[in-house]
């Protein structure tokens, strides 16, 4: 690459944050210092969950017009929120539902009123699912060695185009940045949006990793070496109502593999509650099939771990 | 597309005119040639007690005069008895672009002449603690350590737009701006010819 390329480059970084900078708002809803928010669409601000504690939420637009904003809603498990404006402003970002590691990233934010920050790296791993706080588990995610700064959380990771590739946010993992994928962001922004938050489905039971015998692996027609046996059933939850007993060995759900807790848990983040769906397994050795209607899974303890108190990683979150 | 940065191209444009400046017990700053005739502009913080020395990247060291320094904006023109030195190119840092590729050269932890790669994160300001009140200054994600003060910020051309001044949080550099500087550097000029 010659030096005239390397300056086309670098103008060309240059115009990406100029295009994703256009969506990018300031999200003022902490004490001390604020965050930034992406516009999905006029009127509408994602952010992230963990930036949001007061009541009182201000937007400020990249023109410096501050508008007033309501919570929608949030999900925890991906530490997003979803804002609506007093007004249908602010122009929509782009994505790119395609990362890939090893292309050009830049973490964008803009916390203050001094205009847009960037930081520049790579998209280093595309991973998931993770296992968040409290049971929660977040589908993908991306890493980045951009350096989130203070008051990046809830700005985009964007391309070399000025595109979104994620969702920054800090307030995942213990200290670890990482990005909410656009294309998972952008779903979970509609969940918010038509029913206030993301459904995740819950049964009630508790359960361990178990192996599955070769004759039983038989039996069941499948390739799977392991299921999830269960160890307790909550009183009035799905799986009681559905006769699910400790012992049984879960090994699908909805005709899909469950070899461990992730998947069990993939198939009940995907849009299944209040279905009534058939779980396989084995009872006493033998195949076996219950109907079970999902129930929902009730997000209260989260809501502690992002409110006004219990700040376990405080000096992390940017 | 596979990542190909030449930044050797950028880099070697610019490093003839990096120096080392030696003021304290241990340690060194970074400088820069700003002109042809041995003119040197480094940091405040760079210079200690002891009379500064300013090696150049072909090893040559002379005795330094320190012109002017100004605690306020961390600047300090000194003078070395030599002439037809390789002076840097200065680019106009009013005209950035938060996102632009930048450059650092400098002696990190003692490595001499080290470059890093690097954006412009913002063009914010910061309050001096002295008569200008606010002045602008460049953040950048670009690698800094001790030693790197004084040093280059550099744009993709190897032209100098800042002054390695800062490192905060430990992760991002602050760099006095080009224009803040050839202002500091204007003004020693002025006040020398009125004396004439």
């Amino acid at each position: 690459m010659s030096n005239s390329e390397l300056q086309a480059l670098s103008a060309a970084m240059a115009d990406a944050v100029q295009v994703a900078g256009a969506a990018l708002v300031t999200v003022d809803a902490r004490p001390r210092f604020p965050a930034s928010g992406v516009v999905t669409a006029p009127g509408l601000v994602l952010t992230a969950s963990h930036v949001i504690h007061l009541d009182e939420i201000k937007v400020t637009l990249p023109d410096g017009e501050e508008l007033a904003a309501e919570l929608l809603g949030r999900d925890p498990h991906s530490d997003l929120a979803l804002l609506k404006l007093s007004a249908a402003k602010g122009s929509s970002a782009q994505t790119n539902t395609s990362p890939q590691v090893g292309q050009l990233a830049l973490a964008l934010g803009r916390p203050t009123a001094e205009g847009v920050q960037a930081s520049l790296g790579i998209v280093s791993a595309i991973g998931g699912p993770l296992r968040s706080h409290h049971g929660g588990l977040l589908e993908s995610y991306l890493r980045t060695d951009a350096i989130p700064y203070p008051g990046f959380s809830g700005g985009p990771l964007v391309d070399a185009e000025g595109r979104v590739l994620g969702i920054n946010t800090s307030g995942l993992g213990m200290g670890a940045s990482l990005a909410i994928p656009a294309k998972l962001a952008w779903t979970i922004a509609r969940a918010i949006e038509e029913h206030g938050g993301v459904k995740r489905g819950y049964l009630g039971i508790r359960s361990q990793l178990a192996e599955i015998s070769e004759p039983a692996r038989a039996a069941l027609k499948r390739q799977q070496s392991s299921g999830l046996l269960v160890m307790g059933i909550e009183q009035d939850s799905p799986a009681a109502a559905a006769g699910l007993i400790v012992g049984d060995l879960i090994v699908a759900f909805a005709g899909q593999p469950v070899a461990d807790h992730d998947e069990l848990l993939l198939q009940l983040n995907s849009g299944v509650v209040g279905k009534a769906v058939e779980l396989e397994l084995l009872r006493g050795g033998l195949p076996h099939v219950v109907k079970i209607t999902i129930g929902e899974h009730e997000p209260a303890v989260e809501h502690g771990m992002h409110g006004r108190h219990g700040h376990r990683h405080r000096g992390w979150r940017r | 597309m596979p990542l190909l940065f030449d930044s050797p191209a950028a880099v070697a444009a610019a490093r003839p005119s990096l120096v080392a400046v030696f003021a304290r017990r241990f340690g060194a700053g970074a400088g820069i040639l700003w002109s042809a005739d041995g003119l040197v502009l480094t940091n405040h913080h760079v210079l200690g007690r002891q009379s500064p020395r300013v090696m150049l990247v072909d090893e040559r060291s002379f005795a330094a005069e320190v012109i002017a320094t100004d605690e306020e904006i961390d600047l300090a023109l000194l003078r070395i008895p030599a002439a037809d030195l390789p002076a840097a190119r200065i680019a106009d840092s009013t005209r950035l672009r938060v996102g632009e590729l930048v450059f650092t050269l400098g002696h990190p932890w003692g490595q001499r002449n080290a470059a890093s790669l690097g954006i412009i994160s913002h063009l914010a300001s910061a309050q001096t603690r002295g008569p200008r009140g606010l002045i602008p200054v460049i953040r950048t994600d670009a690698r800094l350590a001790p030693g790197n003060s004084g040093g280059p910020l550099l744009n993709g051309a190897g032209e100098v737009v800042g002054i390695n001044t800062l490192i905060v949080g430990g992760d991002q550099g602050v760099a006095i701006p080009s224009a803040v500087a050839l202002d500091f550097i204007s003004k020693i000029k002025v006040g020398v010819n009125s004396l004439q």
